[in-house]
């Protein structure tokens, strides 16, 4: 019986600077099988359909329980994980390209530090560090707890913002996986002290305005945060924080 | 005092900061510039007055249904407004004119991506833009060509029936007339729906969805009743209207006795 092969064209670039090609692939089947563990069956034996000695394939990947958020690609057209891109629910030739609106660090790898520049900007955490002893933190009800456990599952893969309209260069839109991590801290009883902060942060330009209710970041999340609708408390709280400020500056 | 160099804490945009990559999307300009009030204006536009407005043009260009003098009547009386030109400026001029060019940027700097992720928000996303661009060209043109051009309606409200009808004789311009009735009317009622999701009035999905159908519903009826008033125009009953049907309209009279053997046989009482 002939052997099965899996077809896969890869989207590679050697440097941030360096111009793309695509490879193609041909990989025994086994069965199973992620886009990540064909990538790996290619570091194994790295030659390309042509029959040609090749580089393996840099990408970044890290639980493939699709719980780590770092292997994020463009697959067959649309932003998701990887790991959890079953070969066999895949139409192939599959086509693998790094996400569009990261610099390309090498071939699949892109530099996702604006996730992170951006929580660092509406200060996404709880501030616990003093110099005394806090104390223990207030109760959480479970009623709060169902409302930020679904928050909290964001793992910053950055498909919301692929996937966009409104994150681009020209409107450099926060996205909508900072803003749902804003009514997070803002909900959490501590965290709840940098409220009016996180709020006006995301009042500057590039802010919760720019969303154009689109709704592809809620379609495509991978931990299925309910993202439209943090978008919408969220931009009701910006709202009321601006008037309040304007009304008591 | 001997610190160590600490990275830089503050949440800077510089290449340095953000690793070792530059290019990609700008990260959040935390707290700074106008962008929030101009979008919040933007879209408070859109309802009112721009929306307010909207339907009181449906309302009454209903009443061509009622043939050229109730549509004359009505123009009359919107015309009889205290402050009028004022109001016309203040609540629809310049508010449109805002709503159009800051929504014509909006719609420039978004990028639609309905070609790979085809999905119902993402192409209602998409429609808002293109109805955006279509209400935007033919709101100049009707407002140059039957505000500004031609007999001056404020002065002859008896000659609106006329002016319209001229205008919508031309097949073209009728087609123009429906697809802007229809692209205007989707516009208006998916800004409703848009309006409410973003100012968090509607947070919840099924909120949403339920207030979807409110707006489907609203909108399908505003078109239904701006394309049966295009129908007034054109259709069988008012063909060839009068271009004038209320001709002494430019001099106010005063109630006065004009009989004048009445008012002079009250003369000779006295
Ligand atoms: S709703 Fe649309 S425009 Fe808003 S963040 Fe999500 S994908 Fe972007
Ligand atoms: S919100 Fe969802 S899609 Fe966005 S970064 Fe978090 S997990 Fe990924
Ligand atoms: S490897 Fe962790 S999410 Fe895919």
């Amino acid at each position: 019986m002939a052997e099965k092969v899996i077809q896969i064209e890869i989207k590679r670039q050697s440097g941030p600077d360096a111009p793309a090609t695509w490879e193609k692939f041909e990989i025994p089947w086994k069965p199973g099988m992620n886009v990540i563990s064909v990538m790996r069956e290619i570091a194994a034996n790295p030659v390309n359909a042509n029959g040609q000695d090749t580089t393996p394939i840099v990408y970044d990947s890290n639980c493939l329980e699709e719980i780590c958020g770092s292997c994020a690609m463009v697959i067959n057209g649309k932003a998701r994980m990887a790991c959890s891109a079953l070969v066999d629910k895949l139409e192939q030739p599959i086509r693998v390209q790094p996400l569009t609106k990261f610099p390309v660090v090498r071939d699949l790898s892109v530099d996702r530090s604006v996730l992170f520049e951006n929580l660092k900007a509406v200060k996404a955490w709880v501030p616990v560090d003093g110099t005394y002893d806090l104390g223990s933190g207030p109760r959480v009800f479970p009623q709060q707890q169902e409302v930020a456990y679904p928050l909290s599952n964001c793992i910053s893969c950055c498909c919301c913002m692929e996937v966009c309209p409104q994150f681009n260069d020209a409107t450099g839109f926060v996205g909508a996986a900072t803003i749902a991590q804003v009514k997070l801290f803002n909900s959490h009883p501590t965290g709840k002290v940098l409220k009016e902060d996180r709020l006006r942060a995301l009042a500057g330009d590039g802010g919760v305005q720019e969303c154009g209710y689109a709704q592809n970041c809620v379609q495509v999340c991978p931990k299925q945060l309910p993202l439209t609708e943090a978008i919408s408390d969220v931009t009701r709280d910006v709202t009321l924080q601006v008037a309040k400020d304007f009304l008591r500056a | 005092m001997a610190t160590a160099a600490r990275p830089d804490a503050s949440p800077s945009s510089s290449p340095a900061a953000r690793g070792p990559l530059a290019g990609g999307v700008e990260p959040l300009r935390a707290g700074k510039g106008n962008s929030f009030l101009l979008r919040k204006l933007h879209s408070l536009s859109g309802i009112v007055p721009i929306g307010a407005f909207l339907i009181e043009h449906l309302l009454s260009n209903f009443e061509a249904l009622k043939g050229p003098l109730a549509y004359a009547n009505q123009v009359k009386f919107l015309n009889s407004l205290p402050l009028v030109r004022v109001l016309e400026v203040c609540l629809i001029f310049l508010p449109l004119a805002y709503h159009a060019l800051y929504g014509v940027y909006i719609a420039l700097r978004g990028k639609a991506n309905v070609i790979y992720y085809p999905w119902s928000g993402n192409w209602m996303y998409m429609m808002q833009r293109w109805t955006g661009y279509i209400a935007f060209v033919y709101i100049i043109q009707h407002v140059i060509r039957q505000r500004f051009m031609g007999v001056s309606l404020p002065e002859h409200p008896g000659a609106a029936f006329h002016k319209v009808q001229m205008e919508l004789s031309n097949p073209w311009m009728l087609a123009v007339y429906v697809i802007a009735m229809i692209a205007v009317c989707w516009h208006f009622s998916y800004g409703i729906w848009l309006f409410a999701a973003k100012w968090g009035i509607t947070p919840g999905e099924t909120a949403r969805r339920r207030f979807g159908y409110v707006c489907a519903v609203l909108g399908v009826v505003l078109a239904v009743m701006g394309l049966a008033s295009i129908y007034a125009f054109v259709g069988p009953n008012y063909k060839n209207a009068p271009d004038d049907v209320m001709p002494a309209q430019t001099r106010l009279s005063m109630p006065a006795p004009h009989d004048a053997s009445l008012s002079q046989g009250y003369l000779a009482r006295i």
